[in-house]
């Protein structure tokens, strides 16, 4: 206990990375999958095909290789990259590759009717999308979202292993230091103790995507969520 | 910055290689095969309202869906030890990734229970079925079709995941190649080939993931 006392400031600081890093990757993520997202639910077969390959390629490899391959691979293309941007972009095509699956589920959310009516009044395919499609497809993308962030979250403990001075990273530290000086390893306790703050941060973050979800259900009257379509993910 | 992509090398590590791999699916088959059992288990108690266990296994759960795995296993294998729990690389890893597993399966074979027809469960009553009978004899035969592609999803995160176990040492597919790249520097050619090598494990898993979903509707198909 005195431990994680003595060290309250850089775990403070820990914390503070975990969620820049967080952050920052949900909003890249959420762009670049809106792109995509919109590929994959476009007529053009190839559009869709570009969107469906990247989607498996960034979700099927683990994500801690695909990490591992940006910060180690990227200077021998000749973009020496910091760990925290390291991180940022890996865990953006990772994001970017879920967001575009909960992209498209909102898509397929929206009644077919909508387009068809929007078609029978003679819209071009870009006012069906902009004015029909995606105004209705965006509501029950929030809850979906509010959980990958959740999950970005978690998926920033990867983050120490290429160097990033976050959360998981500093218990690390705090522990290596502690056994050097003291020569007993507070591994169970620190361990412990980030296995619970990560607990509490992220059962707020579910709880409150639950509620969302409750409250877009009930405002639209139609089982709208498009995460029932998003095949699970995980870190 | 020019860069020569040398195939032969990759050729050249095809064993090393293909051993990762072999530790990768070991290790991972093993996992699944524990998460499953823990998802039944689990997901016959909650359905059962069993006191305090239902509780135990909600929060389990919720605990090891709201934490990162990589702490996970660090807690797992560096933690326990002061606890006078020391478990091998291996067997940490299967602790570690069946929990996690395990934790999904409960709510993957959970939703399946759920599905079973009211009218199958009053029936069960009304014959007189013991809990334990409705389980195996109702729940099991007609719920767990229902969970069965989503337990498989679940098999495939398993199988993503093991490469987490690199952090602690255990010799599978990613510690193999990270390995080699940290002596040999042939990074793009180490990645490439563990790259494709998990998209094809993983692709193979979800095609016979979508090959099973057909069998497994054809008795509820109208002809």
């Amino acid at each position: 206990m005195q431990l994680i006392l003595d060290n309250l400031g850089l775990f403070a600081a820990g914390l503070g990375w975990t969620f820049r890093l967080a952050v920052v990757t949900l909003l890249i993520s959420t762009a670049v999958a809106a792109i995509i997202g919109t590929l994959s639910v476009t007529r053009s077969r190839a559009l869709r095909v570009i969107a469906l390959v990247y989607v498996e390629v960034f979700r099927d490899i683990p994500l801690l290789v695909n990490a591992l391959f940006v910060f180690f691979g990227a200077p021998l293309v000749g973009i020496p990259l910091e760990p925290f941007a390291a991180a940022t972009v890996s865990f953006s095509l990772w994001g970017s590759a879920n967001g575009a699956e909960i992209v498209r589920g909102g898509f397929n959310a929206v009644p077919p009717h909508q387009r068809e009516s929007a078609v029978a009044l003679g819209l071009r395919p870009w006012q069906i999308y902009c004015f029909v499609l995606a105004p209705q497809a965006l509501l029950p993308m929030l809850p979906p979202f509010a959980g990958l962030f959740t999950l970005l979250v978690q998926a920033t403990s990867l983050a120490s292993l290429v160097g990033v001075g976050e959360f998981f990273r500093i218990g690390q530290i705090v522990i290596e230091r502690t056994t050097m000086m003291s020569g007993h390893s507070p591994a169970f306790v620190i361990y412990g103790g980030l296995l619970v703050t990560y607990y509490l941060i992220c059962s707020v973050l579910t709880a409150g995507t639950r509620r969302l979800e409750r409250r877009i259900a009930r405002r639209t009257e139609r089982p709208t969520s498009a995460r029932a379509l998003v095949p699970q993910e995980s870190v | 910055m020019h860069y020569d992509f040398d195939l032969a090398y990759i050729w050249a590590n095809t064993p090393a290689l293909l051993g990762g791999l072999a530790v990768t699916v070991e290790v991972s088959a093993i996992s699944i095969l524990i998460a499953v059992a823990i998802g039944i288990v689990g997901a016959s108690v909650r359905v059962l309202e069993v006191p305090v266990f239902s509780q135990f296994v909600s929060f389990y759960v919720g605990f090891i869906r709201n934490t990162p795995l990589l702490v996970q296993i660090f807690f797992i294998f560096f933690g326990l030890p002061a606890v006078g729990l020391a478990l091998p690389i291996f067997t940490s890893g299967v602790v570690a990734l069946a929990a996690w597993g395990g934790a999904y399966n409960v709510e993957n074979v959970r939703g399946g229970f759920l599905a079973v027809p009211k009218g199958l469960h009053e029936a069960a009553r009304a014959l007189g079925l013991k809990p334990a009978h409705y389980i195996l004899l109702v729940a099991i035969p007609v719920g767990l079709r229902v969970a069965i592609p989503s337990v498989l999803n679940t098999a495939v995160s398993v199988l993503k995941n093991s490469a987490y176990l690199q952090s602690i040492g255990l010799a599978e597919l990613t510690f193999v190649a990270m390995e080699k790249v940290a002596k040999e520097f042939r990074t793009l050619e180490m990645f490439a080939a563990i790259g494709v090598l998990y998209l094809v494990l993983v692709l193979i898993l979800s095609w016979l993931v979508r090959r099973l979903e057909h069998v497994l509707q054809r008795p509820f198909r109208v002809r």
